[in-house]
């Protein structure tokens, strides 16, 4: 009876992963004790280790073990940009690219009316207060270009004008290389209402 | 005898969805010949799927589907184009649109009508149309479409026509009865004969009829939501605030 309830246990923590149901949380749950116990071991000790040590960044809101990340406080930073990114996972594809050298603020969402995630959810008063330490000067907001990035884009863009910041968006477009015969046609025209001048 | 059912062509709009899987999730959607239903796209939810930058809000789609069971399975999906995307607190109007065809409207019950009234708002709410008389034109057609017994034509205590000059009190499973004597004018439920006539007409011009129409619209739709508060509200209410 005990050891069966363990099993269960397991199996139902396990359902919490996205996108895992009840038949996949039970061949995860045999895997692990069956086909890999020292795998289950490491699992179990860094996912009590991470809950235990990651905290957010004071300032950037990113997972860290410290009070504030290395990141935050590299000396190398440009301290008058802040970029503003819906998830982890973001930040790192804006670090790949190597074009920004300012600091981040990790949203940890987005504004989702539907699912109920607000303001307050996602703690958009953290962000004004970081956003106004009085170094910062440009807040650049890459969110993600969906229906929901684009209203937390709006709504971050007047809280942050109205407090006399400078405010930009990244540009939406063809990816580069990208040729208008293969591209989807939503792509190319929104890329037709947000044309530029040439000059 | 099963029906595998297969519709081809359909103009619909994505409402919401929700992860099913890993790579697949469900498309709440809005068609025009068929109501509202959910729908399974397969590997939505995967980097490379066409289908993932395609289902998308506020945006006029063409759908296939097809399947027997309660949640069907999309099989084609193709931007049509027209409406521009939404943009700024529009959006958030949206998403408010949205939230009441969801809370309100029942599976697989085909609304032509206001399908067309959801298209005419989001027309005015994507030209940045903000508090568009498109927003109440589609309240009024929508509790009419769901026979929740929207009354603007008659008196519900008499019979007679609206009166233009007449004050009224709108009670919810009634409809609206004559105000008595001065009574007081700033209630709720308190309005003219004119905005009801005028609502009726889905003339919108005077500021009266904006005010009042609106007053009584939110009334209306939150006792037929079963004092269920609407998220979308809440989240405007809240981003207006800051
Ligand atoms: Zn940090």
């Amino acid at each position: 009876m005990a050891a069966s309830s363990s099993l269960d246990e397991l199996i139902e923590a396990l359902r919490c992963l996205p996108g895992v149901g009840p038949k996949s949380a039970q061949r995860m749950a045999y895997h692990l004790l069956q086909r890999d116990r020292r795998g289950a071991e490491r699992l179990a000790q860094s996912l009590s280790g991470a809950l235990e040590r990651l905290r957010h960044c004071a300032r950037c809101n990113n997972f860290s073990e410290d009070e504030v990340c290395s990141r935050c406080l590299s000396s190398r930073r440009d301290v008058t940009q802040l970029c503003v990114v819906e998830m982890p996972i973001d930040l790192n594809s804006m670090e790949q690219t190597h074009a920004f050298q300012g600091l981040y603020y990790v949203l940890m969402g987005r504004l989702s009316p539907l699912d109920g995630i607000g303001p307050r959810e996602l703690a958009f008063e953290r962000l004004l207060n970081r956003a106004t330490d009085g170094l910062v000067k440009e807040v650049i907001l890459a969110t993600n270009f969906t229906n929901e990035g684009e209203a937390t884009a709006h709504y971050l863009s007047e809280l942050l004008s109205a407090r006399g910041l400078k405010v930009s968006r990244m540009a939406r477009g063809l990816p580069v290389g990208g040729e208008l015969e293969f591209s989807d046609a939503i792509t190319v025209a929104q890329a037709f209402i947000e044309r530029r001048d040439y000059s | 005898m099963s029906q595998k059912l297969r519709v081809d062509g359909q103009t619909a709009f994505l409402l919401h969805s929700y992860p099913y899987s890993e790579t697949s999730l469900i498309a709440d959607v809005f068609s025009r010949d068929y109501g509202r239903l959910p729908l399974l796209a397969r590997g939505a939810r995967r980097p490379k799927s066409a289908l993932r930058g395609l289902l998308i809000g506020f945006q006029p789609l063409e759908l296939g589907w097809f399947g027997a069971g309660e949640v069907k399975t999309l099989a084609k999906a193709e931007w049509l184009g027209g409406i521009p995307l939404l943009a700024g607190r529009c959006l958030l109007l949206g998403y408010y649109l949205n939230e009441l065809l969801i809370s309100l409207l029942a599976r697989e019950d085909a609304h032509p009508i206001l399908f067309d009234s959801y298209v005419s708002a989001l027309q005015a709410l994507a030209h940045g149309a903000e508090d568009a008389p498109e927003l109440r034109k589609f309240e009024v057609r929508l509790l009419r479409e769901l026979g929740y017994g929207l009354r603007l034509e008659t008196d519900a205590q008499t019979g007679s026509d609206i009166d233009a000059t007449r004050r009224y009190l709108y009670q919810v499973e009634r409809g609206p009865v004559p105000q008595v004597g001065a009574g007081d004018t700033a209630i709720d439920a308190s309005v003219t004969g004119k905005t009801l006539l005028d609502m009726r007409a889905d003339d919108y011009s005077d500021p009266v009829t904006r005010r009042e129409s609106r007053r009584i619209m939110r009334q209306l739709i939150s006792h037929h939501l079963g004092g269920r508060p609407l998220q979308s509200r809440r989240v405007y209410m809240e981003l207006q605030g800051m």
